[in-house]
């Protein structure tokens, strides 16, 4: 009975320790104020996109084809918009389907479309 | 609960909590891959462990791809699985006809830790250390630790890599071969039909072995391995933990081939795969071996929508065995016989906003030669027919809440078990006695 005490209570301290540890974690993972369009960017594309948009990303190399060049001209013709709704929504290719909401795919497109699209 | 049980309870589920709350620091709690690559669970899977074309893709690389170029902490992730079993007789007691409660209720079936993720660039892992909570042992599970690379032939794309590993398939990225096939769980202690084929898990930590492989052009997937044993050697550390009983003398190679095709929200797979390997009889460790040659084909259908899901795949193995040992020693009454394993799982899920929900449908079936000696009559796991033929449906329905946790209800019908339908162990019990409810709650951390 000593020994079952002594392991019971070992590990009730532990977890009670590793509990307050982490509730005072998730206080500090809450960001400050920014770029929604860009956040959502950095988190959902920019792993295969590249923080440029070019289509570089750090996972860019192992696909074939790569990763949509978004500084190319030719991705912003022919109702763009509905394009990347469709393949955030749905995927394509071995990009995966993603369970992001229409005010957050409309950010990303609104980023995209400031910081990526060609002048002319 | 016996002491040592207790303690390996509490010792075990302070350090899944610990990792559990650690994941808390994202403000999503998220296995090991999906916070390193900052992607939710479903890139990689449809239901896990099933892998969606990235998941794939994601292994081949070497499970590297990450969002940033160096680990924010080190990629850990956590298992816990509760479980339930309904069945006449359990195996783990010895009267085969003991319905005690707490055979029953596996708290925990299993609990594991994982190293799971990018080590330095091109080297990737994932190490499974598992708690058996129906064996009260801890044991180095599922291990695949590879070294990946691309590059280009012509226009074309070609990964290659090197996989260390400590089970033939766990290596491969496709959920039709054995290792993570369907059903990805199962009760561990209702009683399973007595043959199943030397591929189909049998070897799995009872030897360690490597190999190379590459994928050309997303189109054709080939790889060679090697696997010894992990009763001594250099391979020993892949089968730490785990009683070897299942000596393969010298090296067994492995083979893969298989091809996949990619349109739109549909992917296809076909392929083959074997292995042939000399194991010692039972209880030696030297001396004569019998020959099991396995020779495989598989497929895999994949259809992923936003909201709906549907995969199918199936695989059938062919086994030789040749009982140059067994025979001599009259464990056998036939110089050699053959085996042959078939399954096919058809799988559908539905998205929605409270999670998802759906269900499998599985027919298994094993046949194979009479051989009064290697299948004989026993209460409960015996053959009067000295035959070892068993087929069957497995049905489940899960229910994911979020990603990481799964309640699955398993049933398991046994159509023909052992070589018969009914008195198929000469003690009286039918196949149907062998059907399982099984209940099983499954959280990642």
């Amino acid at each position: 009975m000593k020994k079952i005490s002594v392991y019971v209570i070992g590990g009730i301290f532990l977890i009670t320790a590793n509990l307050l540890v982490g509730i005072s974690w998730v206080g500090i993972s809450s960001g400050s104020e920014q770029d929604k369009g860009k956040e959502l960017y950095d988190k959902n594309c920019e792993i295969c996109h590249g923080i440029k948009g070019d289509g570089n990303g750090p996972a860019a190399a192992s696909f074939s084809p790569g990763p949509r060049d978004f500084t190319d001209p030719k991705f912003w013709q022919n109702n763009v918009d509905q394009k990347i709704t469709d393949a955030v929504e749905n995927g394509v290719g071995v990009m995966p389907a993603s369970d992001l909401n229409g005010d957050q795919i409309k950010a990303i497109i609104d980023y995209m479309s400031r910081s990526f699209k060609p002048a002319h | 609960m016996s002491v040592q049980k207790l303690k390996s309870v509490v010792i075990m589920l302070s350090v899944v909590v610990s990792f559990a709350l650690l994941s808390l620091r994202d403000a999503h709690a998220v296995p090991s891959f999906a916070r390193q690559t900052g992607f939710s669970c479903s890139a990689c899977h449809t239901v896990f462990p099933e892998l969606t074309p990235f998941g794939r893709h994601f292994k081949l690389t070497g499970y590297v791809i990450s969002k940033s170029s160096k680990n924010e902490y080190p990629p850990v992730s956590a298992l816990v699985q509760a479980s339930y079993t309904e069945a006449k007789g359990l195996k783990t007691n010895v009267d085969p006809y003991d319905n005690s409660p707490l055979a029953r209720f596996n708290l925990p079936q299993e609990m594991s830790l994982y190293y799971a993720g990018r080590i330095i660039d091109h080297l990737g892992g994932f190490i499974q250390v598992s708690y058996d909570g129906v064996g009260n042992d801890v044991a180095l599970d599922m291990t695949d630790i590879r070294y990946a690379n691309t590059t280009h032939v012509g226009k074309t794309n070609l990964i290659y890599g090197v996989t260390v590993n400590n089970n033939p398939t766990l290596e491969d990225v496709w959920n039709s071969t054995p290792a993570f096939g369907f059903p990805y769980a199962a009760s561990s202690v209702a009683t399973t039909p007595a043959a199943g084929t030397l591929i189909d898990g049998a070897l799995a930590q009872q030897v360690g072995g490597i190999g190379a492989y590459a994928l050309w052009n997303d189109l054709i997937y080939v790889e060679g391995s090697i696997y010894r044993t992990t009763r001594k050697g250099i391979t020993r550390p892949l089968g730490a933990g785990t009683e070897v009983d299942m000596v393969v003398d010298d090296a067994a190679p492995y083979w893969r081939v298989a091809l996949q095709h990619q349109w739109g929200k549909h992917s296809l797979s076909i392929g083959t795969y074997g292995i042939v390997a000399r194991i010692y009889p039972s209880g030696f460790t030297s001396g004569s071996t019998d020959k099991f040659t396995d020779t495989a084909l598989d497929a895999q259908y994949q259809y992923i929508s936003k909201k709906h899901i549907f995969s199918a795949a199936t695989t059938w193995i062919h086994e030789r065995q040749n009982w140059d040992a067994s025979f001599a020693l009259g464990n056998t009454a036939n110089m050699s016989d053959d085996l042959d394993t078939f399954r096919m799982n058809l799988n559908y899920y539905y998205r929605s906003h409270i999670g998802q929900v759906g269900g499998t449908v599985s027919y298994f079936s094993t046949t194979g030669d009479k051989d009064n000696l290697l299948y004989s009559s026993n209460p409960v796991d015996g053959s009067r027919t000295g035959k070892p033929d068993s087929n069957g449906f497995i049905l489940e329905a899960a229910y994911l809440p979020w990603e990481k946790t799964k309640f699955s209800l398993q049933y398991t019908i046994c159509n023909k078990f052992n070589g018969a339908r009914s008195n198929y162990d000469g003690s009286g019990r039918d196949a149907s006695d062998n059907n399982t409810l099984f209940l099983l709650v499954w959280l990642m951390f």
